[in-house]
This record gives C-alpha cells, sequence and structure tokens, in this order.
C-alpha cells in the first residue's frame, strides 16, 4: 500500500505519488518570466524558496489553465529544483495499492504522463508521473 | 597549503574511520572483495594527495600498500593472515602519521621500512621480520600521545545550502515581523528586542556566507609543482612567482577557476616563454619568470597571470584567423590590436604552430573564456609581442551572492548583475542620441555608437518604445551594448539561485533571485541576451568623432562593399537607410532606367554594370532624408572610418572620388549625382517657369531642359505658346524673346572667364544657384 495525493486537472481525476509531493500550497502571486516555454507560468516564492510554476494543462497539452480560478498547487522536487504544479483542486490523499497498467485507450496527451491506475473503491484513477508534467510538451520533432 | 593539507587530514582521518569496520570485515574473510575494493580506494586516494602535499612518508606506505592491494585484486597473490596483516598495519601507520601531522610533531622515522618490507615477502613465507615488524606496530597505537582535537571539520555543501537557506527565511520573516511592527506601533522595549534580533540575524547571514569562503592558495598550492615538473619537460627555466594567496573566494567558485588557470598556466609555460636559448638570443633572461597574483578590487577577485615571453602576435592571430574562415579580410583589417588579441578566444584558434603534449590538446581559450563568463567573471589579455603576456581573469567573490541593478520595463523586475554594467545613459541631448540605422535602434554615446536591445520589447511586455533609461553592458570579449528599460530600481546584494532547466534553457536568465520583498526576480544573462537579440560582434562599436571637432579630421564612417564590377567601393554610412535583398525580378526597366519598387514606389535603381545573373539582388538603400534611392552592390564589406581626403573625380559621375583607406584607394559614391539623377522634383503648377530661348538648339533640349526639370522648373521654350509669368530666361546665343519681363541667366561655352556674369554651361551649381537667386528675386 502506498500513499497517493488526488487532484483534478482539466477536470480529469487523477492520482499522484505522495513520496514525490513536498506540501500543497495556495500560490497567489506569480511573477511572470518571458521567453520561456508556455508551460512554464512563472515563478513564485514559498518562504525563501523560489518555485518555478508549471501550468499543467498546457504541460499536458490541453491548453491553458484557467489562472484566476486554479490557484492551488502540488510542490515536487525534480533533480535539485521545485516545482509548484497548477491544479484544479486538490481532493484527498487515499492509501491504494500497487497501480495496474494504464488503460489501452487513453488520448495522447494524458498517455506520455500516465504512469498507471489506481483504485479507489470502483474508481480507476490514472496516476501521473511529476516528472513528464514538469518536462512539458515534447518538442516536435524536427 | 595550509587549507590543503588540513582538508587532507580531515578527509583522511574520515575515511579511515569510515574505514574501521571493513578493515576488520577483511580481517575476517580476506577473500571479501567488495571490502578489498574500498581499502584500495583508501590507499589510492592518499597516495594521490601525498604526491601532490608533498607527503613523502605517507606516500612511500600508501604506494607499497597498494601495489600489493593490486596484486590480490589481479588475482596474482592470495590473501593470507600475514598479508592482512601488514596491510592493516600500513593503514594504522597511515592514521599516526596523519595524526602527528595535525599535532605538527614527527614520528621517529625508519620503522616505515619494515611495514613495507612485511608487504613485499613472499605470500607463504611469513619470516621472523615480518612477526616483529607488526608486533612492532601493534605496540606502536598505545604508545601515540593523545591526538589534539580537531578545529576543522568537512560538511556536505548541501548542508551549507540548506543553512544558507535557513538564514534567508529567518530574514524575510524579521522583514514581515518589522513591517507589522511598524503599523501597529509598539512600546521602546520591543524595538529594542527587535533591533537585537535583527542585528543577529544579520551576523549569521554574514557568516554562513563565510563558511563557503575558502583562501585562494587552495588554488596556487598546486602551481610551483605543476610549473616545475612542465618547464623540466619542455626544457626551460622558469621562476614562478606567486602572490596574494590570501585572498578569499567562494569554494565552489575556486573550483570553477581550477582548470582554466591550468590551461592559462600551461599555455604560458609552453607558448610563452621560449627556450633559455632563444631567451638568450633575444636579450632576455635566460630564466623565464611567470607571475601569478590575486587580488580584490571591489566585489571582484582579480586574478593576474603575467610571462615574459614571447607574447602573442595580434597580425599572427588575425592570419590563422583568415585562414580559419573566423573572420574576413576585410574585417580584420578594420581590427584593432585588442580586437586581433581577442580573437584567440574564437572557437578553433590556437596560435600554436604545433599541437604539443602539453597544450594544444583541443581544449583551447575559447573554453577557458566560456568557462569563466560563465561564473559571471571576464578574461583580458594584453599582449606585448616578444616582452610578454599578461591574462587578467575577473571573477565575482562568489556564486552565490551578486551584487545586481534591479531594472524594471512595465512592471516586470529583472536583475542585472553589476560587474556586467559599464553606465547609465539617459538619451537626451547631444551626448547621447538614440538613432534608427536600417531599422535597428543605435545609440551614439559620446560619439560611439552601440546597438540598443529594448527590454520590454526583448521580452515580448511592450512593443517598440523609445526607452527612458539605458545601461550600458559588457556581453564579454569587449563586446558592448544599451540595454534600453523603463527604469532603475535599487542596487542590492542578492542571493543566487540556478533556475530550472526550463528557464535556464532560453539563455536569456543566469538565475533566480529572492530580493527582501519576497517578490522572486530574474537575473539576466547579459552575454545570452546579446546573442539571443543578435547584437552581433561584427557591430562594433563605431567611433564617430565629436561634433565640435573640426570638418577636415573627421572620421566619417563609410560603408565599404564590393561593387558589381568586383570594385571595392565606398559609401557614407548615414547615407545608407538599409541593405536588402530583393528578387532580381522586380527590378523594372523603363526607357533606359531600372525602376526598383520600394515601398509601394518606384525608386530608380543603379547599377554600375549589367546586373547579375541571380535570382536575388543585393542592394543599398541611400536616403537623404526625402528621396530614396537603390544602388545594386555585390556584398557588403565593412563599416570603416575613413579619414583621408577624397581627391575629387574630374568627371562628374556616380563617383565622387577617391579616398585612401589603409593604403588603398577607395572609390566614394556621388550622392550629389544619384540623387540628381535619381529624384525628379514634380514639377508642378506652382513651381516656377523657365524659359528656355534657344529653342532650336539640341544642348538646351536635350541637356539643359532635363536638368531645369529635375531641378524642379518647369520648362518652356521660346516661340511656345504660353500663358504663364515666365519666372526666368536662360540663354545661350539666341536673343531674348521681347515682352518677357523676367531675369536673365547667360551661359556660355567655354569654362573661362568671359568677364560678364555669364555661366559656364557646364557648372551645374553655379548655374542652379543662379535660377534660385532670380526667382526668390522676382517674387
Amino acid at each position: 500500500m502506498a500513499l497517493y495525493l488526488i487532484a483534478r486537472i482539466d477536470q480529469e481525476v487523477v492520482a499522484l505519488p505522495a513520496t514525490e509531493i513536498g506540501s500543497v500550497v495556495e500560490v497567489d502571486q506569480i511573477a511572470a518570466v518571458p521567453r520561456v516555454p508556455g508551460h512554464v507560468a512563472g515563478l513564485f516564492a514559498l518562504r525563501s524558496r523560489v518555485l518555478t510554476v508549471i501550468d499543467t494543462r498546457a504541460s499536458l497539452e490541453l491548453g491553458a489553465i484557467d489562472r484566476a480560478a486554479a490557484m492551488t498547487a502540488v510542490i515536487v522536487e525534480h533533480e535539485g529544483h521545485s516545482y509548484a504544479l497548477l491544479v484544479d483542486e486538490v481532493e484527498d490523499v487515499i492509501e491504494a495499492g500497487a497501480p495496474d497498467s494504464c488503460p489501452a485507450l487513453l488520448p495522447p496527451s494524458w498517455r506520455r504522463a500516465a504512469k498507471g491506475t489506481i483504485r479507489r473503491g470502483e474508481e480507476a484513477i490514472l496516476l501521473i508521473d511529476p516528472a513528464v508534467v514538469v518536462a512539458g510538451p515534447e518538442p516536435l520533432a524536427a | 597549503m595550509d587549507d590543503l593539507l588540513t582538508d587532507f587530514i580531515a578527509e583522511t582521518r574520515e575515511t579511515l574511520e569510515a574505514l574501521a569496520g571493513e578493515i576488520v570485515a577483511w580481517e575476517a574473510d580476506p577473500a571479501d572483495k567488495a571490502r578489498l575494493d574500498a581499502i584500495f580506494r583508501f590507499v589510492h586516494t592518499v597516495k594521490g594527495s601525498c604526491g601532490f602535499l608533498d607527503l613523502p612518508r605517507l606516500g612511500n606506505l600508501s604506494h607499497a600498500a597498494e601495489d600489493c592491494l593490486a596484486e590480490v585484486r589481479s588475482g596474482n597473490r592470495i590473501p593470507d593472515a600475514a598479508l592482512v596483516s601488514a596491510v592493516l598495519a600500513i593503514i594504522d601507520r597511515i592514521g599516526e602519521l596523519t595524526d602527528a601531522l595535525e599535532a605538527n610533531e614527527t614520528l621517529p622515522e625508519g620503522e616505515d621500512e619494515f611495514l613495507i618490507a612485511a608487504l613485499a615477502k613472499g605470500g607463504n613465507a611469513p619470516a621472523p621480520v615480518e612477526e616483529a615488524a607488526v608486533a612492532k606496530i601493534n605496540v606502536l597505537p598505545a604508545a601515540t600521545p593523545t591526538r589534539a582535537v580537531s578545529r576543522s571539520i568537512r560538511l556536505p555543501v548541501e548542508l551549507l545550502d540548506r543553512m544558507m537557506a535557513g538564514v534567508s527565511d529567518m530574514v524575510l520573516a524579521r522583514n514581515e515581523l518589522s513591517r507589522l511592527l511598524r503599523t501597529t506601533g509598539n512600546g521602546n522595549a520591543t524595538d529594542v528586542a527587535f533591533e537585537r534580533l535583527s542585528l543577529c540575524v544579520g551576523e549569521m547571514r554574514d557568516a554562513i556566507t563565510r563558511t563557503r569562503m575558502a583562501r585562494i592558495e587552495a588554488l596556487f598550492s598546486a602551481l610551483p609543482r605543476m610549473v616545475r615538473d612542465l618547464s623540466a619537460e619542455l626544457g626551460k627555466t622558469v621562476r614562478l612567482e606567486v602572490d596574494g594567496g590570501d585572498v578569499e573566494l567562494d569554494r565552489e567558485m575556486i573550483e570553477m577557476i581550477r582548470d582554466p588557470l591550468t590551461h592559462i598556466v600551461r599555455n604560458a609555460l609552453d607558448h610563452g616563454i621560449e627556450k633559455p636559448e632563444e631567451r638568450k638570443a633575444a636579450g632576455k633572461p635566460e630564466i623565464g619568470r611567470l607571475r601569478i597574483g590575486a587580488r580584490q578590487s571591489a566585489n571582484q577577485i582579480l586574478i593576474e597571470v603575467s610571462d615574459d615571453g614571447r607574447g602573442i602576435d595580434g597580425d599572427r592571430v588575425v592570419r590563422k584567423a583568415i585562414s580559419a574562415g573566423v573572420v574576413t579580410t576585410e574585417q580584420a583589417a578594420a581590427m584593432s590590436w585588442s580586437r586581433k588579441l581577442d580573437l584567440i578566444f574564437e572557437p578553433g584558434l590556437s596560435t600554436a604552430e604545433q599541437v604539443t603534449g602539453v597544450s594544444g590538446r583541443g581544449v583551447g581559450m575559447d573554453v577557458v573564456r566560456a568557462n569563466i563568463e560563465r561564473i559571471g567573471g571576464t578574461v583580458d589579455i594584453e599582449s606585448n609581442p616578444g616582452q610578454g603576456l599578461r591574462l587578467s581573469l575577473r571573477v565575482p567573490l562568489t556564486l552565490t551572492i551578486i551584487p545586481a541593478l534591479t531594472v524594471s520595463t512595465k512592471g516586470t523586475l529583472f536583475a542585472i548583475p553589476r560587474s556586467a554594467i559599464d553606465e547609465l545613459v539617459r538619451p537626451k541631448g547631444d551626448q547621447v542620441r538614440l538613432e534608427r540605422i536600417g531599422g535597428e535602434q543605435v545609440v551614439f554615446i559620446r560619439g560611439k555608437r552601440l546597438p540598443v536591445v529594448d527590454l520590454g520589447r526583448f521580452m515580448g511586455l511592450t512593443d517598440a518604445v523609445e526607452p527612458s533609461l539605458l545601461v550600458v553592458l559588457r556581453a564579454g570579449g569587449g563586446e558592448r551594448y544599451a540595454l534600453g528599460v523603463e527604469a532603475v530600481h535599487d542596487h542590492e546584494e542578492l542571493v543566487v539561485k540556478p533556475a530550472a532547466p526550463a528557464l535556464m534553457a532560453s539563455g536569456i536568465y543566469a538565475g533566480t533571485t529572492l530580493p527582501d520583498n519576497s517578490r522572486p526576480m530574474l537575473l539576466l544573462d547579459v552575454a545570452g541576451i546579446a546573442a539571443a537579440a543578435n547584437v552581433g560582434r561584427d557591430q562594433e562599436a563605431i567611433e564617430e568623432e565629436p561634433v565640435e571637432q573640426k570638418k577636415a579630421k573627421a572620421a566619417l564612417p563609410t560603408l565599404m562593399f564590393r561593387d558589381l564590377d568586383g570594385v571595392m567601393r565606398g559609401v557614407r554610412l548615414s547615407l545608407v537607410e538599409r541593405i536588402e535583398d530583393v528578387a532580381i525580378e522586380s527590378v523594372v526597366e523603363t526607357g533606359g532606367v531600372q525602376m526598383l519598387p520600394l515601398q509601394d514606389k518606384l525608386t530608380r535603381l543603379h547599377s554600375v554594370s549589367a546586373l547579375p545573373a541571380s535570382e536575388r539582388l543585393r542592394v543599398l538603400r541611400l536616403s537623404d532624408g526625402q528621396n530614396a534611392l537603390a544602388y545594386a552592390i555585390d556584398q557588403v564589406a565593412d563599416v570603416v572610418d575613413v579619414r583621408a581626403e577624397l581627391a575629387p573625380s574630374p568627371v562628374a559621375g556616380p563617383i565622387a572620388g577617391v579616398v585612401l583607406h589603409e593604403g588603398n584607394p577607395i572609390e566614394l559614391l556621388d550622392p550629389f549625382w544619384l540623387f540628381t539623377h535619381s529624384v525628379t522634383m514634380p514639377a508642378n503648377d506652382d513651381s516656377p517657369l523657365c524659359l528656355v530661348a534657344d529653342a532650336e538648339d539640341p544642348w538646351a533640349r536635350e541637356v539643359l531642359a532635363p536638368l531645369l526639370g529635375a531641378a524642379g522648373y518647369r520648362v518652356a521654350f521660346a516661340g511656345e505658346p504660353n500663358n504663364d509669368r515666365v519666372s526666368v530666361i536662360v540663354t545661350t546665343a539666341a536673343a531674348i524673346p521681347e515682352g518677357i519681363d523676367a531675369p536673365v541667366v547667360r551661359l556660355r561655352g567655354t569654362p573661362d572667364q568671359a568677364g560678364d556674369e555669364s555661366i559656364y554651361r557646364y557648372d551645374r551649381d553655379g548655374l542652379l544657384s543662379a535660377l534660385r537667386r532670380h526667382v526668390a528675386g522676382g517674387k
């Protein structure tokens, strides 16, 4: 059994492995960063730490997140840097067994980030790899 | 040396402690490969450090143990009990010697040989000597004096970073508390307590910052040995002078400088300093001199490496650069000495004629400069051929705290490292002028032209605006540009951390920082912006002489180009509006003249010969402020300052004359001629009417009339029906038509003075000014 954080991204309920999550915060002021990939929403200061804010929707190529509505962020560490992943809402933290394999028919944008599915009662929830969300859309093949 | 030694002692002791368990386990099971490897690594490390630190006793011991263990590892020897004890004895001995080193004592010599001998014995013959040796060591530890308490410890950098982050948090919390205290208003006692807290936090921040600092000696102490070995290898005699080892620098920074500095020293020894006989022949002392010094100047550390060798010949560098295709001959011709020397920092250029084992192994000065610039430093070079070379490295004190200036455009703040800033100027008046040349914004600051990068436009924050302030930046390699910003705020010391890879990949940011106001800010990468904004290195600051200077001496910036007939020609830069490529099929030919549509208007296209048979044509668009024309060229060569006087061409035509530039005659275009032959002043009904008396004269019809027309006059011929008032009458031989009251301009056919007011008929200027005078007088 492992702990998972359940959140909603683009109305989709997803799970993130709790071991990779530092905390969940409310993001208020995001300092914009010009001339960077679109999934980087800007910078946010959490006490003395500067977090890079990731627009999860843009990262999964689902369009851009509604900045006014989504101000909840999941903090993850990746390769020595801290990131704040903007999500619609954080629902819960649950305990679940090891993830099953992904369903075969996933939209392409989710397929890249999906690591498998976990079960909450009867419901199957997509398990997302935060590293893929941080990395953003794949550059178009040249 | 002290720092290094302390590090070594601490490291050895730490490993020894960790190794203690391994040793016991190995003793129990000598065949255990993993344990053996751990012990082997330890003696190997000690051996390496000893060679470096000049500790022969430790070196001999660890070397012997390493050899022996290597045999065991390769399976040539079976680790028996005797061998294990002998190795352990050596490890114990290393521990004792390390303690002795720290306590500054000397252990009795002589016993080391026994220990080594014990190792060297054949695996299956435990000799009495060995027993004796082992016995001896077993006694020794007991005799060791109580170890002096160590005052030096090793810490992981990560822990330091966490402490730093903790203090930064404290500073922010303090600031917030301070704001709250101000708004609520408190008693004196609270203020005093708060002041004390502030002071403590400040001191702690300083102390933690200092934990990252080390003396630059750690970098310099390896040099004497390196210089000695290298010069011996190269057959040179070199005296090394090291100075300023007590300057303190960020530990991480020291590591970043190590490779570039080593490279520079190698270069100096290999290519700089000559062999003794060569030096003698050149009248220099046989012993070469290499000086390395460090000192702190403001918030930078200056490291200078100078030698008295043969120096670098800028012209030779240029020749190499030309043959390597790094620069063109034309560019090279316009280069100053320091620009020529700067070429050695270009990738793929090594001044060494041959690659030796010492340097020239593919790591060039370009890598040196790249490394130094990556940590926010600069490299400067001064060369005196035959006399020596001096390289100056300027690096910030620390990687993490950078004095920076905050600027903003449209409310977005950015930090710029102070070290990259030359000056701040406001575009106002004659000293600082903003201009547009060929669509690009440039600024003339006290006569120097610099490209302008508008921060707002570059960052996509605003459309083009006239920047209210310009920050003149050095992008490295002597290249400068002006960054246009809306406002300049603070000058503060910022704790800079690397930004996330997605941000760093943009190439224009050097890191993130969090000022006291808790709003994250990005530190700009000055060189990166120059590259991203395409502020090319070719756009070298062009000197424009101050306006007060006498005209005769004024250096006129001149654009040099290769004309269609292959001849190098020049045109005054101020006339060149832009250089553009057009499709050759868009050229229209009408009535023997070529026209080119530019911005929806047909513009006269001049060309010295037939247009090339290519698809694209490169044209210079010249403008006199009102009228434009195009001039077809082959390619642009350079922009140079021409100071020489013009030798006027004897015939009027597209070439005004010839100037000497660096010994080569260069033809200059005659803008006057070009414009008079391109511009047809639209003569309208209000234009003054010029009556030409010589109605039958072909010259008057074919030559004079077009000239008058081009000058903006309506032309009428005598005898033609005409109801308008005639402003002026022009005549050569014909009689003046009667009944017309207008001033008369007489032309004559010869250039000699005729004694009257007549004007030579090819004196265009004289004729036109006379016409103007009369027309103006008649009104």
